[in-house]
């Protein structure tokens, strides 16, 4: 299964970057619309433009999975094809915190697709994948 | 059966592939493997779509195709945008309320 991460640094204490996770109206601003509840087991929606050729109806079904405010909160994440997991966390850092994004759980019906994934492992970015596309005669697609 | 893809023999195949299409022969002097032991690798990773096999004279030969590698990765690089995108957000959001 292949994992994404992404990891930003933001100025702030972790509370307040907790806040911007957890409130729904700070969450909307960043995110997008929902009606999400800092409650284990709540389920809601997040509600964006749609993708048709995706089969993406344009909305997120969610679960909020796990919460220890103000370090992690893990949600599910099902739209279109996908059925995913996003984890959020909140590493201190000086005067500010880190926010470190793990989405992950993909698990494409395509076998092809599928079985790339497992050869990435989790690593799509790794030398052998750098290498792979580099003899494809196309870039990393992506930064 | 797509766990036994994530191994990692079969990851150096398609590495040594990445230089050059190899008869079977090639491939299992490489690894000091038997030839049956490299055909089932090979039999698994064409199966996943990731290697080709064509025939040059009397031999075939293995070619990489990585094309199923290039999707997953325009497409997890594509959710990693997303991700960046909305988390500069996030901290452009709080930095930019004092």
């Amino acid at each position: 299964m292949a994992a994404i991460e992404v990891d930003q640094f933001v100025g702030r204490p972790a509370e307040q970057v907790w806040q911007a996770l957890t409130d729904p109206d700070l969450l909307a601003r960043w995110l997008m619309p929902n009606d999400f509840k800092p409650v284990a087991g709540h389920q809601f929606t997040f509600r964006t433009e749609p993708v048709s050729q995706h089969g993406f109806d344009g909305i997120v079904h969610c679960q909020v999975l796990a919460l220890e405010p103000p370090r992690m909160l893990r949600i599910s994440w099902r739209g279109g094809t996908l059925d995913t997991t996003v984890t959020w966390r909140l590493v201190p850092e000086g005067a500010g915190t880190r926010f470190l994004i793990t989405h992950d759980g993909f698990d494409e019906t395509d076998s092809a697709q599928q079985a790339a994934m497992k050869i990435l492992g989790g690593g799509w970015r790794s030398h052998l994948v750098r290498r792979l596309l580099y003899v494809l005669g196309g870039d990393e697609g992506g930064s | 059966m797509f766990d036994a893809i994530a191994s990692p023999v079969r990851r150096a195949i398609l590495d040594l592939l990445s230089g050059g299409a190899r008869p079977v022969h090639d491939v299992a002097a490489s690894f000091a493997m038997t030839r049956p032991a490299v055909s089932q690798h090979l039999r698994v990773l064409r199966q996943a779509g990731l290697v080709a096999e064509e025939r040059v004279g009397r031999e075939r030969h293995y070619r990489l195709d990585a094309r199923p590698l290039r999707t997953v990765v325009d497409w997890a690089g594509h959710y990693e945008r997303f991700w960046q995108r909305r988390a500069r957000l996030l901290g452009e959001l709080l930095e930019g309320s004092d």
